[in-house]
């Protein structure tokens, strides 16, 4: 029992000690996705940065791909008065509170990159369905609208993989030419992704013409596989996120191309759209950020 | 009121009962008696339900009696109170009373208030005022024993089993619960009480039975005897052509003990063992025997004391150290302590022989061979699965994968338990030609005449401390019971 | 008696299903698909033979995957083109497994702390040192000859010479006794005079290190050392080993149960891949599998 107090005590005080030494500051709460995506790494920096330059404090935590610590994330900043959340949702459905309650206390929140179903004061991201969009018209330009495509899945219900789903079959509806002969789900995973392909090579073989990964990393596998069978040069691949190791690829000429996600852009309208809110200036609610195709042609540009 | 007629039970290789009759009448306390062994316990167990006989019947209130299990027994009006009391020890007194059959409300609910209500009234009918809201792990173990006796209570049992009730308790609380058996004795209640103290028979109960290697010797009512003829009566067989060991000129001091303690299990200890001799240890389940053993062996550490091994104090804090020193002991639990069930004949006899780091199958099979012929194992082949083999089988596996590394000093804990006549036979030759080879053996055993035809020198300890040596060619079996019994309080 | 009668069954079962799935797919029974599937148990093979020390002993490692993840990553750090002969990658990983298999022990002997509790406990601490060491992103950019490593036929050859030394370890030498007896019985074993601890820390290390040696394995497969790599490829070794035979009570079973074990969970996962089943029932039929392995598994100890 005395413990508990104790415990109780500490957590109130150091409560308190936060507040004071941010009196005057903007406070900002951040929850994110997951800090073992790349991805996220990039987005989590820039706005950092973002805040720096600006003057803001943020708290940053990571819900670790669990959307109900998500969802207590968000209810610690509510009590702790933050003055905006910025919140990279896990699950369209699962972190729909985190956005209700905060809209209920009066805190403005900002969803980044993702989408709840629940309706933020504002959005920043990209829209999924481009990226995917962007790379099948690449591969239909590739293939002159004629060929086998192969698609890798992401975690099957994440809003990424839902979206970038969405947009390729959108878009393959768009080509008669083109047919999806397989689909599966290699979970996000570079290694997951090299069996895969290796499965499919030789139950469909010379039939596939193109492989979209809906990631990078599942792209990485999908061609490692390809070039150690000696297919590479028949197969088209394509990805989504230009990690360092896709754009090296591509610049090397091993990958065919990637989705550029501008994750610093992201990042910064994010923490530059919390700001306008707390300044109470005047906002746009839907910021998109734009995709852009990565080929060995521009690669460069992006390669730093 | 129960009437046990010709009841028998067998155990693969033993008779533990072999047609037993007991008959308690209500309102009384009838004693039962008897040595390690003799088969009060199991003749308990089917009491209360825990095992069926094979053959024989059981009358309880006039009534065929045929419990299936504790539930059976418990319903019929029949509850028993185990030496080793295993309460739950994080629930309350009231609970704990109650566990099984607890009074509910509609839908299940628990009855809280009239559990506790009824508690009380239970400890006040037996007179021990006992919180029923305190937990059982804060009691006494005297005050537990109250609460088993209000838990038989309240099943309304009419006979109640108290197997060794005064083992874990003081003077005064055994007068306490001695006036509690009083009072159920008024009230109709019977008590049949298990125990090895022989004054505490005298003063509470009215009749008592002698049960001897599983048959039933006498019944008589307790005016009619005293002390010294009971113990001749537990005792009293044939004793068995005791070929002694042959007068060996014992050898040099292996073994030595001095004030070996340890807390609750046995205290100052001192001992000395020879080469060439065979020192018996005779006492009571709970002397301590098994831990000294085991304090010897490595596999408990004593709390003070030394240890010499051939003149030289010796630290031992595992079984390997104690197979450096060269010392070898066959458990009392075999199943515990001496196989690897899963494991082949071959593979558990070479467990502790076996030298290197690479193991030489051809001598291997060599070496499980020699073993398998020399103590007359028999296997269909050697890489049968140890567990497989029968009591007698298995005990001499144990006894060859001790003696592999050679040890001078052997340790034997109840080495014949549970195994058949013939391979009993076959082990005592083993013991005699070892010690006539020089090992020092030390023999623990409940069987009397087992440690009497072995032994050339007799210990016998009761409550932890060495409280006698005796000359086995010259005492009698009542003689060592005598010693081995508690003292009168 | 009843190893061999497990592992025949065992056999039968792997040659029922290969000959059905190449009746419904005659590309399974083709050269490069056979291969395929061998290169593809291969490091699941290496944990699996890793965690058979363990297992046999009676107890178990969770920590598997991160371990893989950590040493994958150290070892990348390493790998360099041009940085140091490829030995010392390699070594470095192998030794962080060490490492942490060891730590493993050490609690789970001295600390007497149950093995589900440290392994658990490491599961996640080692993933954790992998990001903060990795930095959160994957170290690429690796050597060609480290890649060679996990190239073409080579995790099938380490994989194998890892089966091999464990085999004749386990059989033939009096510290693989000795693991048996600890399993078997841990009681009967030290009083035996056995070293049990001794023993159990050596089951730990050696599960480490192959853990390692996976995960050096696997980062030159994919050519980067990422801190994400190997989630949940614990379960996937636990249940090869098991359903090869091994009880999860430990004292019976051995290396070549495990690698049928996991020969088994190969044929099946690419006969999945190649009937494009979707991965929620893959997911639903591995799980079937491994319950129906622990269930088998249990049902002979109980006879």
């Amino acid at each position: 029992m005395k413990r508990l107090l104790a415990f109780i005590l500490a957590l109130a005080l150091s409560g308190c000690a936060q507040r004071k030494s941010d009196e005057g500051r903007v406070l900002i709460g951040v929850s994110l996705l997951n800090l073992s995506n790349e991805f996220i790494v990039m987005l989590h920096r820039a706005m950092e940065t973002r805040a720096a330059e600006l003057g803001v404090k943020l708290i940053v935590n990571d819900a670790q791909r669990s959307a109900d610590r998500q969802v207590q994330q968000v209810e610690t900043f509510i009590a702790q008065r933050v003055d905006a959340i910025i919140l990279n949702p896990c699950e369209v459905e699962a972190s729909s509170p985190a956005v209700e309650k905060a809209i209920a206390a009066g805190i403005p929140i900002i969803n980044v990159n993702s989408e709840t179903r629940a309706a933020p004061t504002a959005f920043v991201g990209s829209r999924d369905e481009e990226s995917a969009r962007l790379a099948m018209e690449y591969i239909a330009r590739r293939l002159d609208g004629r060929g086998n495509v192969v698609m890798m899945h992401g975690f099957m219900g994440q809003a990424a993989q839902i979206k970038r789903d969405r947009g390729a079959k959108d878009t393959l509806a768009k080509f008669p030419g083109l047919k999806l002969i397989a689909e599966q789900s290699a979970e996000w995973d570079r290694a997951k992704a090299m069996s895969l392909m290796e499965n499919w090579i030789q139950s469909l073989g010379a039939k596939i013409n193109a492989v979209f990964a809906q990631n990078d990393e599942m792209a990485m596998g999908a061609l490692l596989a390809l070039e150690q069978a000696g297919l590479k040069d028949k197969v088209i691949v394509v990805g989504v996120d230009a990690i360092s190791d896709a754009l090296q690829a591509v610049k090397a000429g091993r990958l065919d191309a990637t989705v550029f996600q501008d994750a610093r852009g992201q990042g910064q309208g994010a923490v530059d759209l919390a700001v306008k809110i707390i300044r109470k200036e005047p906002f746009e609610t839907q910021v998109y950020i734009p995709f852009q195709l990565v080929t060995r042609e521009n690669a460069d540009k992006y390669l730093n | 009121m129960l009437h046990v007629l010709n009841v028998s039970k067998s155990f693969p290789g033993i008779r533990a009962l072999d047609r037993v009759r007991l008959d308690v009448s209500g309102g009384t306390v009838h004693a039962l008696v008897g040595e390690n062994g003799a088969g009060k316990s199991t003749l308990m167990k089917i009491i209360a339900g825990l095992t069926q006989p094979d053959e024989g019947e059981l009358l309880f209130k006039g009534r065929q009696f045929r419990p299936r299990n504790p539930h059976d027994a418990l319903k019929a009006g029949i509850a028993m109170i185990p030496q080793e009391l295993m309460p739950f020890r994080e629930l309350t007194v009231a609970e704990n009373i109650f566990v099984g059959h607890e009074p509910t409300l509609r839908f299940g609910w628990l009855d809280k208030n009239k559990m506790q209500r009824e508690a009380a009234r239970l400890l006040g009918q037996i007179g021990v005022p006992i919180p029923p809201t305190t937990r059982m792990k804060d009691l006494t173990v005297a005050q537990m024993q109250v609460v088993e006796i209000a838990k038989a209570l309240a099943h309304n049992a009419d006979l109640l089993i108290m197997d060794e009730p005064t083992s874990a308790i003081s003077e005064r609380e055994v007068e306490t619960l001695f006036s509690i058996i009083g009072d159920l004795k008024r009230r109709g209640v019977s008590v049949i009480y298990v125990s090895h103290r022989l004054d505490e028979i005298f003063r509470i109960s009215d009749a008592v039975t002698v049960l001897r290697d599983g048959q039933h010797v006498a019944t008589r009512p307790i005016t009619d005897t005293d002390r010294n003829t009971l113990i001749t009566l537990m005792v009293g067989r044939d004793i068995e052509e005791t070929v002694g060991p042959s007068a060996t000129a014992t050898g040099d001091v292996a073994l030595e003990l001095r004030g070996l303690t340890k807390r609750g299990k046995f205290t100052g200890v001192d001992l000395t063992l020879r080469q060439g001799e065979i020192l018996g240890l005779a006492g009571l389940m709970g002397a301590g025997r098994t831990e000294l053993a085991e304090a010897i062996f490595g596999l408990v550490r004593p709390d003070a004391g030394e240890l010499r091994v051939r003149g030289r104090v010796v630290k031992i804090e595992s079984p390997r150290d104690a197979i450096a020193h060269g010392i070898g002991m066959v458990t009392e639990d075999r199943h515990k302590f001496g196989l690897v069930p899963m494991m082949s004949v071959k593979h558990n006899i070479t467990l502790a022989g076996l030298r290197g780091w690479w193991i030489n199958r051809t001598v291997e099979n060599a070496m499980a061979d020699e073993q398998l012929r020399a103590y007359s194992i028999k296997v269909r082949d050697r890489n049968q699965l140890a567990g497989t083999l029968s009591g007698g089988n298995q005990q001499k596996v144990v006894l060859a994968k001790t003696l592999l590394p050679r040890p001078s000093i052997l340790i034997l804990d109840e080495p014949t338990r549970g195994i058949d006549i013939g391979s009993k036979a076959e082990m005592h030759a083993f013991v005699r030609e070892l010690a006539r080879e020089g090992m020092a053996v030390l023999l623990i055993s409940s069987e009397l005449p087992e440690l009497l035809s072995l032994s050339t020198r007799l210990l016998v300890m009761r409550q932890g401390r060495i409280c006698a040596e005796l000359d086995p060619r010259s005492v009698t079996q009542e003689t060592v019971l005598r010693h081995a019994m508690p003292k009168e309080r | 008696m009843k190893t061999w009668l497990s592992r025949f069954g065992l056999v039968v079962a792997l040659l029922c299903i290969g000959a059905a799935l190449s009746i419904v797919k005659p590309v399974f029974l083709t050269f490069p698909n056979l291969l395929n599937v061998v290169r593809q148990i291969s490091i699941n093979g290496i944990l699996a033979v890793g965690v058979t020390y363990v297992l046999l002993t009676g107890g178990v490692d969770l920590s598997l995957g991160s371990v893989v993840a950590l040493s994958g990553v150290v070892a990348a750090i390493f790998a360099h083109p041009g940085d140091w002969p490829v030995i010392v990658p390699v070594a470095a990983g192998v030794l962080v497994g060490a490492a942490c298999g060891g730590i493993n022990g050490l609690v789970v002997t001295k600390g007497r702390v149950a093995p589900f509790i440290v392994t658990l406990g490491m599961m996640t601490a080692a993933r954790g040192v992998a990001l903060v060491v990795s930095g959160g992103k994957p170290v690429s950019n690796l050597g060609e000859s480290f890649r060679w490593i996990g190239s073409g036929g080579v995790p099938v050859i380490v994989f194998l010479a890892v089966s091999c030394v464990s085999w004749v370890l386990l059989s033939n030498l009096r510290l693989g006794r000795h693991l048996y007896a600890v399993g078997g019985n841990e009681n009967a074993a030290r009083a035996s005079g056995i070293n049990v601890e001794g023993v159990k820390l050596f089951a730990y290390t050696i599960c480490g290190a192959l853990a390692g040696l996976g995960g050096v394995v696997l980062a030159a497969r994919i050519t980067t050392g990422q801190p994400n790599a190997g989630v949940g490829y614990e379960l996937d070794a636990i249940a090869a080993v098991v359903i090869g035979g091994t009880s999860l009570s430990g004292g019976v079973g051995g290396v070549g149960g495990t690698i049928l074990g996991a020969l088994l969970m190969g044929v099946i996962n690419n006969g999945l891949d190649l009937l494009n089943v979707s991965s929620y029932y893959q997911a639903i039929v591995k799980g079937i599998i491994i319950v129906g392995a622990v269930w088998l598994d249990q049902r002979k100890e109980k006879s």
